[in-house]
């Protein structure tokens, strides 16, 4: 990666735009003490460069199984994942995440936790940016996230709110082309989950990464993706895919119309099966 | 006393992190909604902490005017001495030497410091890096944790006489016995804070593009630094408690042989005297491991 700011001073976020993400027959199995767990078995999916495709299913469908085979964390028995074109091998800064808490690295303040990436990257020579522009970014992303003021705050300080906003400008400034979404909002309560989904859709709008969303929330995945992959079976794999045709900008008052029900019941049906 | 302080270890770790009752109403306050103001927020929970130190301190008051007004009512300095008769006492030979024994206080703390300092020092480094290596490796653990697991309970006191046959009665068996005491209890805490550093703290530094190494250095290790010291602070403790015993059954210098000798002569104040010395020293030693402990750990500052 290469040092870029546009005129403005605003160092640009993303180098890339997002990477498409083929998933090619995925397979896994899990052994302990001589059980098999067969976690998934087959799982094909293809996401746009940019798209923001939620997978949703019950608890224990191999999601987060699948979405941990793509970050590169683990590795799939059979199948393939390519990322941008190349397979995936190990984690990687092009693909980042996001967790069900925050992660937060509580001895570093925000603007530490920020700047981990980049200095990260530059230790193991990625690029060469200086702390003076590394600085200018994080202010950038702070003031994005509404965090303007809590650069010198500790994790402890924060609210959940603002903890999760933090574990969203640390990921972004590592420049991934690729997010992956853990049921992140999960442990939020209902009020502060709706304020991260439009913080969320308004990030996404201005950097147009590719975001794959893991819920076990119907609402929450047909508000936020493109499509909704459903999960589940046995042995777990992925079923339908549903097309969410839905405006964007969404809000969360889009959740009371009629596309928005005729998506849900569609998914209600996919679940069934 | 020794072998439960390592048998416990890791809940005394727990309840370090979960126990103190630190200013509640205000992270519930915080958690409710998002405060606009980090520097009243800061202040607010500055004044709870000054508070909790104030009390605290009001309890060590209370504890010595009960021993001075005891003293008073036994009026009897062999059996009590009052506060001010052990004050005089410390004052008097903390410059000179105790005919009995030959050697001023303050040089008789100087041993004992110079003995759990050296002790202590590489205890600690052969604890953690047995700790690390065992939490990096299964086959490490398998192969060490059964050894730790026969030498955890037995009182380093009762090695004393193996030491004098391998090592003499210098200063060496003195630090080994301290460092054999410490080795354990961190080679465990380690562990222990290790384990609990989570395996998606690891993933995320990962994905943000840190290597292994890196991650293990800046991520695992940082994140298991407050537990550690915190296993510091409880080796610490036992150090004190195998040096002084040393020192009252086999030595000839140091403040357990001050306090032995000066009870073999009922002076009573003087053996006050070097109990209090004990502890100044170890509050002093805490004192620093807490202050590393507080910069090590935010969440604990305020």
């Amino acid at each position: 990666m290469t040092a870029r700011a546009d005129p403005a001073g605003v160092p640009e976020l993303t180098e890339a735009p997002g990477a498409e993400v083929v998933v090619d027959s995925v397979s896994k199995v899990f052994r302990r003490g001589g059980r098999r767990t067969v976690a998934l078995a087959g799982a094909s999916l293809r996401v746009r460069a940019g798209e923001l495709v939620s997978l949703l299913g019950p608890s224990g469908c191999g999601k987060s199984t699948l979405l941990r085979i793509i970050a590169g964390a683990l590795t799939a028995d059979e199948g393939t994942v390519t990322v941008g074109g190349r397979p995936v091998s190990g984690p990687s800064p092009e693909r980042g995440m996001l967790f069900q808490t925050p992660m937060l690295f509580g001895w570093l303040t925000t603007r530490n936790n920020i700047l981990f990436g980049p200095r990260a990257q530059r230790a193991a020579r990625r690029h060469e940016r200086d702390d003076p522009e590394l600085e200018d970014e994080a202010a950038a992303l702070l003031d994005r996230v509404g965090l303007a003021g809590f650069g010198e705050a500790f994790p402890h300080e924060l609210s959940g709110g603002m903890q999760h906003r933090v574990a969203f400008a640390r990921a972004l400034a590592a420049r991934p082309s690729l997010l992956l979404m853990d049921e992140p909002f999960g442990a939020l309560d209902a009020i502060t989950r709706e304020r991260m989904h439009e913080f969320l859709l308004d990030i996404w709008d201005q950097h147009r990464i590719t975001i794959i969303f893991v819920t076990h929330d119907i609402e929450e995945a047909i508000l936020l993706g493109d499509r909704v992959a459903v999960m589940g079976g046995r042995p777990p794999c992925i079923g339908e895919i549903i097309d969410i045709p839905l405006a964007r900008p969404r809000h969360a008052l889009d959740a009371d119309t009629e596309v928005f029900l005729t998506a849900k019941r569609k998914i209600r049906a996919a679940l069934r099966t | 006393m020794f072998p439960r302080n390592v048998l416990t270890s890791e809940d005394q770790i727990l309840a370090e992190r979960t126990g103190q009752p630190r200013g509640t109403e205000l992270v519930l306050a915080a958690d409710q909604g998002e405060h606009a103001d980090l520097a009243a927020y800061r202040q607010v929970r500055r004044q709870s902490r000054m508070r909790r130190v104030g009390i605290g301190a009001l309890g060590l008051a209370v504890l010595v005017a009960i021993w001075q007004l005891v003293a008073m009512l036994l009026n009897d300095p062999v059996f009590l001495p009052s506060v001010a008769q052990t004050a005089a006492s410390f004052a008097h030979y903390f410059n000179r030497p105790y005919p009995a024994q030959g050697s001023p206080l303050w040089s008789d703390a100087l041993i004992s410091l110079r003995r759990i300092l050296i002790g202590f020092t590489a205890g600690t480094v052969i604890g953690v890096a047995l700790g690390v290596a065992m939490s990096a490796s299964r086959v490490v653990r398998y192969l060490v944790d059964p050894v730790i697991e026969v030498l955890r309970p037995l009182p380093p006191l009762a090695f004393i006489p193996l030491f004098i046959i391998w090592l003499g009665i210098g200063e060496l068996p003195k630090e080994v016995l301290i460092t054999i005491g410490v080795i354990p209890i961190m080679a465990v805490t380690t562990v222990a804070s290790l384990d609990e550093v989570p395996d998606d703290l690891r993933l995320c530094a990962r994905t943000l593009g840190a290597s292994s190494r890196y991650t293990m250095l800046r991520v695992q290790i940082r994140a298991a630094l407050p537990g550690i010291l915190t296993g510091m602070r409880i080796s610490m403790a036992a150090a004190w408690t195998s040096i002084v015993a040393a020192e009252l059954i086999a030595a000839t210098s140091g403040l357990g042989y001050l306090i032995m000798q000066a009870g073999d002569y009922l002076n009573t104040a003087l053996v006050f005297s070097g109990i209090i010395a004990i502890a100044i020293l170890g509050l002093a030693l805490d004192a620093c491991l807490r202050g590393l402990l507080l910069l090590a750990d935010p969440s604990r500052r305020q």
